[in-house]
């Protein structure tokens, strides 16, 4: 990809935890990763291979070796370019509405138009399907209507990337399948970048356009185009064929 | 209709409950069983009756019971509000800095344990012998509880409310005043209630023995009705107390409660 | 959880029921506290057949009684803390009651001695039948008697010297004070010192109240702290305070105060349930002997006296004995009459009294 194509850059990126103790565990090791504007990555992998410290790195709420650049433009902190969608549903803010917990981050960035939070705030709803639920608290909504918010804030926000970290893994069957469908309508409405962590292959099939597959310590051992035609069902040609690519390579 | 029904039973046992007692106290003043004085040091409902509307007709000193209230609330007041800032101050650098916290929490496991009227004699020769040391008994009575309280509530704060406000761009003080502190509201409104009632019987205790006669309040009062053998005056002083207390706790903090973490569903 | 499943369970009965059950409840407890009243006030009949204090019916009374041979009797005093106090030291130590109980009746009595902390304590004490005989400051004991808490002065007990000390060269008397914002320490607002502030007052052609609203109120060595930093301008106490404040050199006297009410005086007075004084008056007669008895010897032989009360003032010996020689110990009363008028006109208590007689027993002689 060219450099302008680029949006996101890993350069090198170690991370070990507890270092210069006897419990020290290197959880990545020298990790190298470009992600193009408008891709929706997928990352698979076991349970500890590192997926979720990547992208906690990512996003800044870890301290690691190497380099993270936006744009070309290195990231150390968290900021509102890499905006995170949390697997725990208790991510909204209690103590705010779920329209007030989608405008505080946009009058953080200094938007004070009410007119314009407004419309903002309609508008993300709406393409979330809870429109006419502003004034609810987050503890009167059921966990996939807290994940939809949390999608919403995140896309009101306008970020250079949506980091998703397995959003969707603590719903039901149903109700994911839902989410997944309109996740994937709405990425490609909106041409934003995500970065979608899950163990799921099924689910990375459906929705991603780029599948990368990470062994322990991060190791990049898959990282393909998904050529699958969308909408992706399980009956699509290169299904099952990709399915079994992916597992055997996540369980080898 | 369950819930009413609930809150119909609650208010009528209470109700019995104050009734009975009542009637106990009645039976014990009017049977003379406290002795021969008994109408003097166990005066019946009817005298304490009389002698709480006397507390605010006539008073004492020339001033009716109603200044007395005033001056105390007013002391009150400011301590309260200096003792919550100061908390809010403590618990807050708490967090921003470790070795002020390993400080902090030695400061407030110390001093929560040291009764304020223990310290009036020191107080007395560092501050002087004005109002301002019934204030700073009240801060005493305030801080500490509170700031512990406060600081228990930031350190609950769940990890993913500190990451999402820190992924919208919070840091440092915004995000202790936009994180934080809504946060840990309930620990916040726990530590109001307790130190609101430290504070008003450590304010009633320090004026009792430490009277500044240019501005009396409640507690000296109580002392001056004890020394003029006025019982039945006292009795209905305390009563005055305690309907204060119920005023501050069913009109300000329980509205306070149910405005926040009852609204937001952080607690039943 | 638990207490859903429990309401749901309640839910069958009527709420009318419930709200009965509750008030079964409530008359339950009254009754058991009536049912302990009872046995209360047969306590109380007994002892006004038998006399005050003979505690026949008490367990305590009873061993006594078989060890003795006789009706075990108790009295209980209650004093406070101080020089004012230091006969009684002589009283308890010696056991001048005990003994002299015995030579004139034969009998054994058992007494108690409580020390407390204020005249309003034993103002209750007394009241509520506890406390059969109690010292205290005259201010309090005219309040008492005057109230009808049941008691009357039985004898005097001492006269100390009085004075206000400032350590503000400005201030040289009340003109300087009145109106401004100087405070007064002083032990407690209707103290006998506040009433001397008043008399010094109205003496010096004030109102009694003019400097009322300066007073802060302050246990003697706290008010003695405050005005040696600096922190009140004035404070008006009693000996040992005064003497040791005297001493001082940065510190002056406004005369007036302890022109008002000197060493001759009375200050701490005895007083003495009138339960006590017409159900057991032999049992009277020996408390006022023996406290005659511990007066005269502190004024017979004061070196004696000192060694023995010292340690329960906390002075050196030296100290004890001068402060005994400038204090007044007797047991004649001196001004109670004046003061408790003084008193009722400048509304310290409510009720006048009409005569000296209405403040002390027959036997009281004095003023």
């Amino acid at each position: 990809m060219t450099k302008e194509e680029c949006i996101l850059e890993v350069r090198e990126l170690s991370k070990v935890f507890d270092a210069d103790t006897e419990n020290e565990k290197g959880v990545l090791k020298d990790v190298n990763l470009r992600v193009a504007r408008n891709e929706f990555l997928c990352v698979l992998g076991p349970s500890g291979c590192g997926k979720t410290t990547l992208l906690r790195c990512i996003a800044g709420f870890e301290g690691y070796e190497g380099s993270v650049l936006v744009n070309g433009q290195e990231r150390k902190d968290p900021g509102t370019d890499r905006i995170m969608v949390f697997q725990d549903f208790n991510q909204l803010f209690p103590w705010k509405t779920v329209e007030k917990n989608i405008q505080y981050p946009l009058k953080l960035q200094g938007i004070r138009d009410k007119a314009v939070l407004k419309e903002r705030t309609e508008e993300v709803l709406r393409k979330v399907k809870l429109s006419g639920q502003e004034k609810y608290y987050p503890y009167q909504l059921s966990g996939g209507m807290k994940q939809r918010v949390a999608i919403a804030k995140a896309l009101a926000l306008k970020p250079e990337i949506i980091l998703m970290d397995e959003p969707f893994a603590a719903l039901d069957a149903m109700t994911r399948n839902e989410l997944q469908d309109e996740l994937m309508r709405i990425s490609v409405e909106e041409k934003c970048t995500v970065i979608f962590i899950t163990h799921n292959i099924q689910e990375a099939i459906v929705l991603g356009t780029r599948i990368l597959v990470l062994a322990q310590g991060g190791k990049i051992v898959v990282d393909e185009k998904n050529s699958i035609r969308r909408p992706v069902t399980p009956a699509s040609e290169g299904y099952g064929a990709t399915w079994e690519r992916l597992h055997s390579a996540l369980y080898q | 209709m369950e819930e009413k029904k609930r809150r119909m039973h609650a208010l009528v046992a209470r109700a019995v409950f104050v009734v009975a007692l009542l009637g106990i106290w009645e039976y014990v003043a009017k049977s003379g069983m406290m002795g021969e004085k008994s109408e003097l040091i166990f005066p019946s409902l009817e005298v304490i009756a009389d002698a709480f509307i006397k507390n605010f007709v006539q008073g004492f000193a020339g001033m009716s019971l109603w200044v007395y209230i005033g001056n105390s609330m007013r002391l009150l007041l400011e301590g309260l509000l200096l003792g919550i800032v100061l908390a809010f101050l403590l618990s807050g650098l708490s967090m921003v800095s470790k070795t002020f916290y390993d400080i902090c929490n030695l400061v407030i496991s110390v001093f929560d344990l040291l009764p304020g009227v223990a310290l009036l004699p020191v107080v007395i020769i560092i501050f002087g012998v004005k109002p301002g040391v019934i204030v700073f008994l009240v801060v005493h009575a305030v801080l500490w509880p509170m700031a512990r309280n406060v600081l228990d509530g930031f350190l609950a704060v769940p990890q993913i409310y500190i990451e999402a406000g820190m992924n919208m761009g919070l840091k440092g003080v915004s995000l202790l005043w936009g994180v934080y502190i809504p946060a840990a509201t309930s620990y916040i409104v726990s530590g109001l209630k307790v130190g609101w009632a430290r504070a008003w019987r450590g304010l009633i205790s320090a004026e009792m023995i430490f009277g500044v006669a240019s501005c009396p309040g409640i507690g000296l009062y109580i002392n001056q009705m004890r020394t003029n053998m006025n019982n039945a005056e006292m009795y209905a002083t305390l009563v005055v107390i305690i309907i204060i207390g119920l005023v501050v706790q069913y009109g300000v903090l329980s509205p306070i409660e149910k405005c926040t973490v009852k609204k937001w569903g952080m607690s039943r | 959880m638990l207490y859903k499943n429990k309401f749901k369970k309640r839910k069958g009965d009527s709420i009318m029921k419930k709200h009965l059950r509750l008030l079964a409840v409530c008359l339950g407890i009254a009754v058991l506290a009536a049912g302990c009243g009872n046995s209360g006030q047969a306590q109380e009949a007994s002892k006004g057949q038998e006399g005050t204090s003979q505690d026949a019916a008490g367990q305590d009374g009873a061993a006594q009684a078989d060890s003795a041979g006789g009706e075990a009797v108790t009295l209980n005093i209650a004093y406070q803390y101080g020089l004012a106090y230091a006969p009684l030291s002589i009283v308890k130590e010696q056991e001048l009651i005990e003994k002299a109980y015995e030579e004139a009746t034969g009998d054994q009595v058992k007494v108690t001695w409580n020390q407390m902390s204020s005249g309003a304590d034993i103002n209750t004490g007394i009241s509520a039948g506890s406390i059969d005989a109690g010292f205290m400051g005259v201010g309090p004991a005219v309040t008492g008697v005057t109230k009808g808490v049941g008691y009357k002065i039985f004898t005097n007990l001492s006269g100390q010297e009085h004075g206000m000390m400032s350590n503000d060269e400005n201030i040289k008397s009340f003109d300087d004070l009145i109106g401004s914002s100087n405070q007064i320490a002083l032990v407690n607002i209707g103290s006998f010192q506040h009433i001397l502030l008043a008399m010094a007052l109205e003496n010096a052609g004030h109102d009694p109240h003019a400097l009322d609203s300066n007073i802060v109120a302050m246990a003697h060595p706290d008010g003695m702290a405050a005005l040696e930093s600096g922190n009140v301008s004035c404070h008006l106490t009693s000996s040992p305070y005064i003497f040791k404040e005297r001493e001082e050199g940065n510190l002056h006297e406004i005369q007036d105060v302890a022109d008002a009410w000197g060493v001759d005086g009375s200050f701490i007075v005895g007083v003495a349930s009138e339960k006590m004084h017409d159900d057991n008056p032999e049992l009277y007669q020996v408390l006022c002997g023996a406290i005659k008895e511990a007066v005269d010897f502190m004024n017979e032989s004061p070196e004696e006296a000192a060694k023995i009360t010292c340690e329960f003032d906390g002075n050196s010996e030296a100290d004890e004995l001068a402060y005994i020689q400038k204090s007044k110990y007797s047991i004649e009363t001196s001004g109670v009459f004046e003061l408790a008028s003084f008193m009722a006109r400048t509304e310290f208590i409510e009720n006048a009294p009409k005569a000296y007689e209405d403040l002390v027993f027959d036997n009281v002689t004095g003023d």
